[in-house]
């Protein structure tokens, strides 16, 4: 096969006005009469005979291939090529930000663990076995756990957790998040700057605790029951 | 070297100045040395209870204050050679007391008694800090009332607070003398139990004194319960005071024991 590339030269003409179309072209008879015509627009009778009368070569509403620069052809192939690598690299890219983000989280949950741990190893905590006598006042920074009495006429007050094993007969002012004491009629109780009723500690040992802004008083140990009474 | 014990109760009317007066002399008559200093400065009665208030020349103050010497203030008691007693002053008031000075007559004294008891005021504030805080023992007086038992447990959260001998990291050793117990009341349940305030005081039990009123007509005559042999309060001072002098009696049952006579005579018939 033998093959050859020719640069055609094109005039191409959007046919408004018939007869200003004859015109320019019977003006420029000379200089258009080697190029091929791409018409568009409504072609006359009388144009087209014309046309053919001049010997003109001419399509009508035919798209033609336009020539483009090998440098555009370079990029066309490149875009060609480069476009699927593109795709897969932004494929990855945000792949990439998603592990990024979720990792971002667990991290975010592992430093609000650590530091809820510290927290509680930084917060203070009070174990105490001695008789707090009347007359007596403790002042606890942070947690209390006392394995003792508490005497009528002391005073113990926590900013923490207050858990007490013996009877309590004193006062006691609390502000942590739960206290737990035993049955104690006598004693003078104040969680959050409110007083607590006694006859609400019936029970071996009690849990008091602040839930949305009420005082919670559930058991931890029950009455013993008295079975030669009842 | 001798052991000062003091005699508290933080309540006042309980009966301190009556222990002191019988476990003195129950002490002296055990056969020791035994001397009983009235530290309730411008209110002594501690010499009208042990019958020797016209005997008193010199007091406690002067000697401190260097007037006289400790042998000159000590007076004899009419009853045992064993038992001396040294008078408060009444004229003046307890504010003349220092620590260095009672520190020095106490060290006099244990030099040459076995037994220093002394009777402390009632009340918490110095005359009462002072006689605590050199003492080796305590021996605290209550009766079986919710004011006395109060009273008392801050009596005793003080001593550990000021005391000498805690603050070289030593304990000094607590003990508990229930007094004017009446059975009848504790068996009706209007009286503490002794449990109860042993519970709540959380000290060694001494011993127990049952309500006599014979106790009364002795100090208002100057001869102390403890020489009355039928009395029952008198027969538990003893008790106590050989208990303090190291021997082993044991603990009568106070609430059960006036019950006796009748009951159990009834028991026999039954």
């Amino acid at each position: 096969m033998k093959n050859r590339q020719f640069s055609v030269k094109v005039l191409e003409i959007h046919i408004e006005n018939e007869e200003e179309t004859h015109a320019f072209l019977q003006k420029h008879h000379l200089l258009f009469k080697d190029h091929l015509l791409s018409l568009h627009g409504i072609l006359s009778e009388r144009l087209e005979a014309y046309l053919k009368e001049q010997g003109y070569l001419f399509v009508h509403n035919q798209t033609l291939p336009q020539g483009r620069s090998k440098k555009a052809l370079v990029e066309e192939v490149q875009e060609q090529v480069q476009q699927p690598l593109q795709e897969a690299y932004e494929q990855l890219q945000a792949q990439l930000q998603a592990t990024c983000v979720e990792h971002a989280v667990e991290l975010q949950a592992l430093n609000d663990e650590l530091r809820l741990l510290r927290q509680r190893v930084n917060t203070k905590f009070t174990v105490l076995d001695k008789m707090v006598r009347s007359g007596q006042e403790l002042k606890i920074e942070g947690d209390l756990l006392l394995l003792n009495r508490v005497n009528s006429g002391a005073t113990i007050s926590t900013t923490g957790n207050l858990i007490i094993t013996q009877v309590v007969e004193g006062a006691l002012r609390c502000d942590g998040a739960f206290m737990m004491i035993t049955v104690s009629p006598k004693a003078n109780i104040v969680f959050h700057g409110v007083e607590v009723d006694n006859a609400l500690l019936e029970n071996k040992l009690n849990r008091i605790e602040l839930k949305e802004n009420e005082i919670h008083i559930t058991p931890v140990i029950k009455k013993e029951i008295n079975w030669e009474q009842s | 070297m001798g052991t000062v014990i003091a005699i508290i109760s933080g309540k006042g009317g309980v009966g301190k100045t009556t222990t002191t007066a019988n476990l003195g002399l129950g002490i002296a008559q055990a056969g020791k040395k035994c001397v009983i200093v009235d530290f309730d400065i411008g209110q002594r009665n501690l010499d009208m209870v042990i019958g020797l208030e016209n005997r008193v020349v010199y007091d406690m103050v002067q000697v401190m204050e260097g007037e006289c010497s400790v042998p000159q203030a000590i007076i004899k008691s009419k009853v045992s050679d064993n038992l001396h007693f040294l008078a408060a002053s009444q004229t003046k008031d307890k504010s003349v007391l220092s620590s260095e000075k009672v520190e020095s007559l106490l060290e006099t004294l244990k030099q040459s008694y076995e037994f220093v008891l002394l009777d402390a005021p009632a009340g918490i504030e110095s005359g009462f800090e002072h006689t605590i805080e050199f003492a080796d023992a305590a021996i605290i007086v209550v009766n079986p009332e919710v004011s006395s038992i109060r009273d008392a447990d801050r009596a005793i959260g003080i001593l550990d607070a000021k005391s000498q001998k805690v603050k070289k990291g030593q304990e000094v050793e607590k003990s508990l003398i229930i007094n004017r117990i009446s059975a009848e009341m504790v068996r009706a349940g209007e009286m503490l139990r002794s449990e109860d305030i042993l519970d709540i005081l959380n000290i060694k039990l001494l011993g127990k004194v049952p309500e006599d009123k014979g106790v009364i007509d002795a100090s208002n005559q100057g001869k102390p319960v403890i020489l009355n042999k039928k009395s029952l309060a008198g027969q538990a001072y003893a008790r106590i005071a050989k208990r303090i002098c190291g021997q082993e009696v044991p603990l009568e049952d106070i609430e059960n024991m006036q019950e006796g006579m009748f009951k159990k005579l009834a028991g026999i018939f039954k």
